[in-house]
């Protein structure tokens, strides 16, 4: 097997171990493109779409803007009474966005301006870059002003063409110290890694038949039916439009705007869109004259008559009155200019809200009538959806959903922040109208103040909100953005691992508020997801079904294609404008949302499947990526026509189309219409037209990493893949440069020796994350009950799962207060006080500039750094210490670490002594016992024993193994690949061969057992893999034969030393007297309810009271038997004698009287405020809870006193 | 680099420093006691006194690392 050449020229990788080439490839990384182009594909769409935002979707974002005009005078004023009011227009013509660089306020960095992402992680920075615009403005019709507005600093995605990294060689990768293989495609913000969340939201521009309940509690008359249209304006925002019917026929048409909801009948929309006629519009909804199927269509005809005559009583006979009507309605709503008609503003509803997607900015007659067409098709869906031909189209399955790509939501909230920027000039100019006695905008006066007054008053630091938005994942936005949430769109991209790491890039969520929705049907896996979502890949628990990862294969539109041919296409194939009434004559074809015409079924099967032939054959410039679904129809299901989609945000996937034998691109609306194959034998001849490319397309990239997953069952590969992702690995190999909060790390990490060709595809052996390990699954010692394991002391001791965890540490003078930054405002610096005493032992962990010696051994209190407060004199330029005190951060953490690294980090202007320190430390964590393995099999374990070498068992060849499992682990569990894995990791470690161990490749003819049973028996082994083995501690053979084998080992990140909670006494609360909870702060763990009835069952009363008492708030308080109170009882103060804490006499004050003349001198006592008393001496000392003391308390603050029976 | 052009010149700065330093142990600790880091970007030897804007002087890099000895 030569190893094929790909089109790049670079050798394809397969299953080989390819030491030579992975080891020049790390000893000299490429200089032209990365060896693992599949690798960098994965990320591809986060990057794409940020791109995109500054090469298209924000130019149409600054186009629907457009131009905002603002009036001067005062608002105020009596109407009608001033002369006529000035126009003030404000218009974007250009943002432009720059790589990160220093401000300018730096003058020391001369040759190197560039800001590195490297470097915003080692200071904890964020990674930004400046934005500014080109902002035009004008006075009534003068001449355009412009002027370039600095809007502050947005983060940059990295890797995107506005991060200095775009397009380096892995090379130039390392010099500028990231990864080789850096993915990019996240943020950094705060030194912290951030991701956009894809998001799984509806598709765009399809007309969903719905039916919800909720739609009835809009009024009287209306029902549950509904037909809703997420129409997407090219700038990547969406407005959704919804029809409702209401019981008597009527439709009207809802939207939404800034967050309120509007209605407005559909006639008048209709109306105002075309100049039309009530036949017009009849026809249009329920078919042409004359055409077949008219006089079955009773119902539709009924109720598009009660529709056109319910529109009478408005009285709107002409576009341009309905326009009026709407524009005086809806004027305020739209924030329109005051001197705007009413013509105009119906205009601008319509070009804002009426099916933006058909044209949003300077709406052509055209549009209107696709406007027109489109939203007539709508009504006829709903009608049909009411009548009962067609089914509802259910919004939980991947058919009716798109993918919402970061840098699409960025560049939405960019468009947001900009438009909210230029509104933010109204409150600028009317305080500036308030504050100049409503001065004209023609005056001097405005022209002087425009920059300091007014153009300082807005808005514009949109980098600060851009970096909130990352920062928090909180979408602040006044219109909602039309989407579902408003929280959790960022997460952190945790480098525990690399696959963790990967597997953020290839992550989609439904939405937050499926979240809490009760039922599950959103969660469910639908065979609609087919070869799009994995369906392995999934985490169990709360967020099962609603985070998924996409299959391998999927890739997903970035950019529209060009289809400016299609409707020639279409109307050559023949379609006609107008429709018949029946569904079984005419069916819509529809692009884009874009009504192109009616043609029989026939004929639109037809025009499907030419268009498919030509866009795999790639002839007529149909792109290949076209999505074409073709619905067919039905006995009442999907509502049919010819559906395509060319637009971004797509889902899609390749097959092979089996007619030309070549690579076609399906989508998942296209999809379940289709006949795909999942092999070569189960084609079907005159059905199937496609065949997928191999099975394992659909699983994701971790998913494809399990081995034999196929034998597996299939809750084991979901945990798998869990476990993958908490695995100790290897998070990067720039470790020197990272900054994280915590890292682990796996020291002696291997690349498996059973794996599929993908391991090196992905380029994973980069990133080791386990070990290979004999594993031999016999019950030796007890210790290996109930998912223990044992694991070989020697193994250990030469560094089998040797890991190590580093924690970095920062020390922030200034945390949180000083916001201007000058070095004259400087309160603290580090190191010892100038003129103060300086301790021995603090000189043990830190030097003389106050900062922790490197390789030093930090325990819990040990000083970090050593801090003294200045003040700067700005005669000499000196910082004078007053106090001489110096302070210090300290090592707050129980276990033993060491210092790694320590970075003095200076403010990005270059003039500020030090003020932030980050300090990275290495804690080795060295297997111990508690510690959690796992194979890839979902068969974790918790080491329970170190057994020495010599006590091993050993076979006949004298192999120990390293890792000793219970047999009992498999027969519940059915990992049956575990087994074939233990099969052939042993065979390749013999023969020294890596093992293919992709799934679906072995079959009851051919059967994995075999094929590796007869390499073991090549090598002199055992076909079964089973071989007779000797007890390490006698010596004698051991009954059975054992099965032992080589699997590939994950070590966990799950660890003792964080999890180990215990105590006896310890810290509480001050209230209670009982144990706080939480193992940070060294609480206890709750004897709960369930805890108690076991131990009360169990009759360990003692127990119980320890428990509950003794180890809790046991208290010793005193009670007068008499009274039966807590609350009385108080301690005598004797007059003479010396306080003694100890041996208090303790009297009732409520039994006692105060003292007279006539009681025995030797009776008296006094209490702490010196009042005499005689008597009250029947006082009692018990054990009781502390809260219940407090419970008296409470209790007798409400005036309920509580009386006990002491006894005997 | 120039790490070969700097190196001489460096051990013997930091001598003196040191020499000074201990000098004036008894009466002033280390008000003026230069400590050497190594500049993130170019590598080169930073001496830095207390209070002084942390930046390379060579290329203006505004990381420094703390030097594993002093020696």
């Amino acid at each position: 097997m030569a190893p094929a050449a790909s089109a790049s020229g670079q050798p394809q990788w397969s299953t080989k171990f390819d030491t030579k080439r992975r080891h020049d490839l790390f000893t000299s990384p490429p200089k032209d493109k990365t060896a693992y182009p599949t690798l960098a594909a994965a990320v591809d769409p986060h990057i794409e779409s940020f791109n995109h935002i500054l090469s298209g979707q924000l130019e149409h974002g600054i186009k629907d803007i457009g131009t905002k005009i603002f009036l001067d005078g005062d608002p105020f004023a009596a109407p009608g009474a001033g002369e006529k009011r000035n126009r003030l227009s404000l218009r974007i013509q250009d943002v432009f966005v720059d790589k990160p660089v220093l401000p300018s306020s730096n003058k020391v960095a001369l040759k190197n301006r560039n800001i590195y992402p490297s470097e915003t992680r080692e200071r904890h920075a964020t990674y930004r870059g400046k934005m500014r615009a080109r902002l035009e403005w004008r006075i009534n019709n003068a001449d355009w002003q412009e002027e370039v507005v600095d809007l502050g600093n947005i983060p940059i995605m990295l890797r995107s063409n506005r991060c200095h990294l775009a397009g380096l060689s892995p090379r130039d990768l390392v010099q500028a110290k990231e990864e080789s293989e850096e993915l990019g495609g996240y943020f950094i913000v705060n030194g912290i890694e951030k991701i956009i969340r894809m998001l799984q939201v509806g598709r765009r521009n399809y007309p969903m038949a719905i039916k919800r309940g909720a739609f009835t509690n809009r009024g009287p008359g209306y029902t549950p039916f509904g037909i809703t249209i997420r129409s997407m304006r090219p700038d990547q925002t969406s407005q959704t439009n919804a029809l409702h019917y209401l019981s008597d026929g009527n439709v009207n048409f809802r939207f939404s705007w800034r967050k309120a909801e509007y209605l407005v009948p559909v006639m008048m929309v209709l109306k105002a869109l075309v100049e039309t006629n009530d036949r017009e519009i009849f026809e249009g909804l329920v078919g042409a004259a004359g055409s077949e199927g008219l006089t079955e269509k009773q119902f539709v005809t009924d109720r598009v008559e009660l529709l056109l005559r319910t529109y009478k009583v408005y009285g709107l006979h002409s576009k341009a009155k309905t326009r009026a009507y709407l524009g005086s309605k809806f004027k305020i709503v739209l924030q329109l200019p005051a001197d705007a008609t009413d013509e105009e503003a119906g205009t601008e509803f319509l070009r804002k809200i009426v099916l933006p997607h058909l044209g949003c900015v300077a709406v052509t007659p055209a549009q209107d009538a696709d406007k027109f067409r489109m939203l007539l098709f709508c009504i006829r869906k709903l009608y049909a959806l009411v009548e009962g031909d067609c089914a509802v189209d259910n919004p939980d399955i991947l058919q009716s959903h798109e993918i919402l790509l970061g840098g699409q939501l960025y560049g939405m909230l960019l468009k947001e922040r900009l438009e909210e920027w230029l509104n933010s000039f109204q409150l600028a100019l009317r305080e500036w109208g308030r504050k100049s006695a409503f001065k004209p905008f023609t005056s001097q006066d405005f022209q002087k103040d425009w920059a300091s007054k007014i153009l300082r008053r807005t808005q514009s630091n949109i980098g600060q909100a851009m970096e909130y938005f990352l920062s928090t994942g909180n979408l602040v936005s006044p219109t909602g953005l039309d989407l579902q949430q408003a929280a959790g769109f960022v997460v952190v991209a945790e480098k525990i691992n690399f696959l963790r790491f990967l597997s953020h890039f290839r992550m989609v969520h439904r939405g937050a508020f499926f979240a809490e929705l009760k039922t599950t049907s959103v969660r469910k896996l639908l065979p609609e997801s087919w070869g799009f979502m994995c369906p392995v890949h999934t985490p169990d628990g709360s967020p099962c079904g609603l985070l998924n990862h996409f299959a391998h294969k999927c890739k997903l539109a970035t950019s529209d294609l060009d289809v400016s041919m299609i409707p020639k296409l279409v109307a050559q194939l023949g379609v006609s404008s107008k429709s018949s009434a029946s569904l079984d004559a005419s069916v819509v074809v529809q692009l884009d949302g874009r009504v192109l015409g009616y043609c029989s079924p026939k004929e639109a099967k037809v025009i499907a499947d030419t268009l498919r032939f030509w866009k795999v054959e790639g002839k007529m410039n149909v792109p290949l990526e076209l999505e074409i679904g073709y619905v067919p129809n039905s006995n009442a299901g999907q509502y049919p026509g010819v559906y395509m989609f060319s637009q971004t945000s797509r889902m899609y996937r390749p097959v092979k189309y089996l007619p030309l034998d070549k690579l076609d691109y399906v989508g998942p609306f296209e999809q379940p219409y289709m006949s795909i194959a999942c092999t070569d034998a189960e084609i079907v001849s005159g059905d199937s037209t496609h065949v997928e490319i191999d099975p394992t397309h659909i699983l994701s990239i971790l998913a494809n990493q399990t081995p034999f997953s196929d034998f597996n069952q299939s809750p084991r590969n979901m945990y798998q893949c869990q476990m993958a992702k908490q695995t100790m690995g290897t998070p990067a190999t720039s470790l020197r440069y990272r900054t994280d909060n915590k890292t682990y790390r796996l020291q002696t990490g291997q690349t498996p020796v059973v794996r599929a060709p993908l391991h090196n595809e992905y380029g994973l052996d980069n990133f080791p994350n386990g070990m290979n390990a004999v594993v031999a699954v016999i019950s030796y010692t007890g210790y290996d009950m109930d998912d223990g394991m044992i694991i070989n002391q020697s193994s250990l001791q030469r560094g089998f799962g040797h890991g190590t965890i580093y924690k970095t540490k920062v020390c922030d003078l200034e945390e949180g207060s000083r916001r201007n930054r000058s070095s004259k405002t400087v309160t603290k610096l580090f190191g010892f006080a100038p003129e103060g005493l300086v301790k021995a032992q603090s000189k043990e962990t830190l030097d003389d500039d106050g900062f922790p010696r490197i390789g030093t051994m930090l325990r819990y209190g040990d000083p970090l750094a050593a801090w003294h407060s200045v003040t700067h004199d700005s005669a000499t330029g000196d910082y004078i210490n007053r106090d001489a005190q110096t302070q210090f951060f300290k090592y707050k953490e129980d276990e033993v670490a060491f210092v790694e690294e320590v970075r003095i980090i200076g403010s990005e202007d270059g003039t500020q002594p030090c003020q932030k320190l980050s300090i990275k430390l290495r804690v080795p964590r060295t297997p111990i016992i508690g510690d959690k393995f796992s194979s890839r099999h979902g068969q974790k374990g918790v080491m329970s024993q170190k057994w020495p070498s010599r006590d091993m068992p050993f076979s006949e060849s004298g192999i120990q193994p390293d890792v000793i499992i219970n047999p009992h682990a498999f027969p519940s569990r059915m990992t049956i690949g575990m087994f074939i894995e233990s099969l052939a990791g042993k065979a390749g470690a013999l023969h020294g061969i890596p093992q293919d161990s992709t799934p679906f490749r072995f079959d009851e003819q051919n059967t994995a057992v075999d094929y590796f049973g007869h390499q073991l028996m090549k090598a002199g082994y055992n076909y079964y893999g089973n071989e007779p083995m000797y007890s390490g501690i006698t010596g004698q053979e051991l009954h059975a034969d054992i099965y032992i084998g080589v699997v590939y080992y994950q070590r966990l990140r799950h660890m003792v030393n964080d999890k180990f909670q215990v105590r006896t006494t310890g810290p509480i609360n001050p209230t209670t007297g009982q144990p706080i909870k939480g193992r940070k702060k060294g609480g206890g763990i709750r004897v709960g309810e369930m805890e108690r009835d076991a131990l009360l069952a169990h009759g360990t009363a003692f127990l119980l009271q320890d428990r509950l008492m003794n180890c809790s708030d046991y208290m010793r308080a005193a009670i007068c038997r008499s009274c039966g109170s807590f609350l009385s009882t108080t301690p005598i103060v004797s007059e003479y004698g010396r306080k003694k804490d100890k041996d208090l006499t303790m009297r009732c004050r409520r039994c006692a009287k105060l003292a007279d003349g006539a009681s025995n001198k030797a009776d008296i006592w006094m209490d702490a405020q010196g009042t005499r008393y005689s008597g009250g001496e029947d006082v009692a000392i018990v054990a009781v809870p502390g809260v219940l003391k407090f419970l008296d308390v409470e209790l007798a603050s409400m005036g309920v006193r509580l009386k006990f029976q002491v006894e005997p | 680099m120039s790490t070969h052009y700097n190196n001489p010149p460096q051990s013997q700065q930091q001598q003196a420093s040191q020499t000074a330093g201990e000098a004036a142990a008894s009466a002033v600790d280390s008000t003026a006691r230069t400590v050497h880091y190594k500049c993130g970007d170019c590598d080169m030897d930073v001496p830095l006194k207390r209070g002084e804007p942390i930046r390379c002087r060579n290329c203006g890099h505004r990381v420094l690392y703390k030097q594993r000895t002093n020696r």
